[in-house]
C-alpha cells in the first residue's frame, strides 16, 4: 500500500502483507466432518460465534454462519488455498482471499477512539476485547475486525481495492490525536 | 432502530436490507392457478398496524437472511430468527404474523 501518514501520528498502521488467506464454508451436511478435520489438521476449535482462534501456525476467523476466514504467514510459500482444499477435500468450499483482502492492522493507545468514529459498534473493552470478531464496517467500508491484544491493536480484513479509502478516512479520523512535536 | 441479529448481536439500522414480507410464498409455477397466485404473491399485501413478519437481510454483517417479527405501528421487535431455520423448521407463515 502506497499510504503517507501524518508523520505526527500517534497511531501504528500497517497492511500485513506477509500473510496468506482463505475463505471455506461447510459443504452441507458436513459440518460434524469440518470440525473434526480443523481439531485433527490444525489443534484448533472453529468458533461457531463471532471469534477467532488460534491453531498450530494459522488463525480461523469467523466469517458468518458455517463460514471461516483462515489466516497464516505466506513463509516457505505457504498457499492456505492449495492446503486447505487438500486438508478439507470434499467436506468445505475453499476460496482463496490472499489477493482479494488485505489486513490492516492499527495500533496504539487511540486506536480504539479512532476506529470508533467509523465502526457502528461498541468497541469498549466490556463489549469488545481480544479474541472477538465483528463483521461490520468503517465509513461505509465492509471489513470483518478482530482485536489482538489490550494496546490496543486491531486488524480489520477489507476488500484490497478500498484499502486506500480506507486508510484515507483512518488518517483523517485520527488527526485530531497527533502529536504535536 | 436496532436489530438483534443471532449471529452478530445487535446492530443498528444501517447494516440491514428491508427484503420483503416474510408471511408470503412463491407459489408453484406448475399450478393451474399459477397466473392468480403469482399475482397475489407479488402484489397483494395485508399492511397490518401491528405485529408483522419481514425479511430483512444482514447485508453489512455476517450476509444472513433473518425473519424478523414486528409490530410496524411501534417498530418493537419481538423475535428474529434465522431464516434458514424458519424454512427448514418447514413453519407455516401466517398473516396476522402469529
Ligand atoms: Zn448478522
Amino acid at each position: 500500500m502506497d499510504w503517507h501518514p501524518p508523520a505526527t501520528l500517534d497511531l501504528a498502521v500497517s497492511a500485513r502483507e506477509t500473510l496468506t488467506m482463505a475463505s471455506f464454508a461447510a459443504i452441507r451436511g458436513k459440518e460434524e466432518a469440518l470440525r473434526e478435520a480443523i481439531r485433527a489438521g490444525y489443534g484448533a476449535e472453529l468458533p461457531y460465534h463471532a471469534a477467532r482462534v488460534a491453531g498450530v501456525g494459522i488463525t480461523f476467523v469467523w466469517a458468518g454462519p458455517n463460514q471461516w476466514l483462515a489466516v497464516a504467514e505466506r513463509e516457505n510459500g505457504r498457499d492456505l488455498e492449495a492446503e486447505l482444499k487438500e486438508q478439507l477435500a470434499g467436506i468445505a468450499s475453499v476460496v482463496d482471499q490472499s489477493d482479494g483482502r488485505v489486513v490492516v492492522r492499527i495500533s496504539g493507545p487511540r486506536a480504539r477512539d479512532v476506529l470508533a468514529k467509523g465502526v457502528p459498534i461498541d468497541l469498549h473493552p466490556r463489549a469488545f476485547k481480544p479474541g472477538d470478531v465483528a463483521i461490520t464496517h468503517a465509513s461505509h467500508i465492509g471489513i470483518i475486525l478482530w482485536q489482538t491484544d489490550d494496546a490496543p491493536t486491531y486488524e480489520a480484513a477489507l476488500f484490497r481495492s478500498y484499502a486506500d479509502s480506507f486508510a484515507h478516512w483512518l488518517f483523517e479520523s485520527a488527526a485530531e490525536y497527533a502529536s504535536t512535536r | 432502530m436496532r436489530i438483534a441479529c443471532p449471529h452478530c448481536g445487535e446492530r443498528s439500522l444501517d447494516e440491514f436490507l428491508y427484503s420483503g414480507d416474510a408471511t408470503v410464498r412463491r407459489p408453484d409455477f406448475a399450478s393451474p392457478t399459477a397466473m392468480d397466485e403469482f399475482i397475489a404473491y407479488t402484489f397483494e399485501r395485508t399492511n397490518p398496524a401491528g405485529p408483522h413478519r419481514e425479511l430483512w437481510y444482514h447485508a453489512a454483517g455476517c450476509h444472513a437472511w433473518l425473519v424478523v417479527t414486528r409490530n410496524v405501528a411501534t417498530h418493537a421487535i419481538s423475535s428474529v430468527e434465522p431464516a434458514r431455520d424458519v424454512a427448514l423448521a418447514g413453519k407455516p407463515e401466517t398473516k396476522d404474523g402469529a
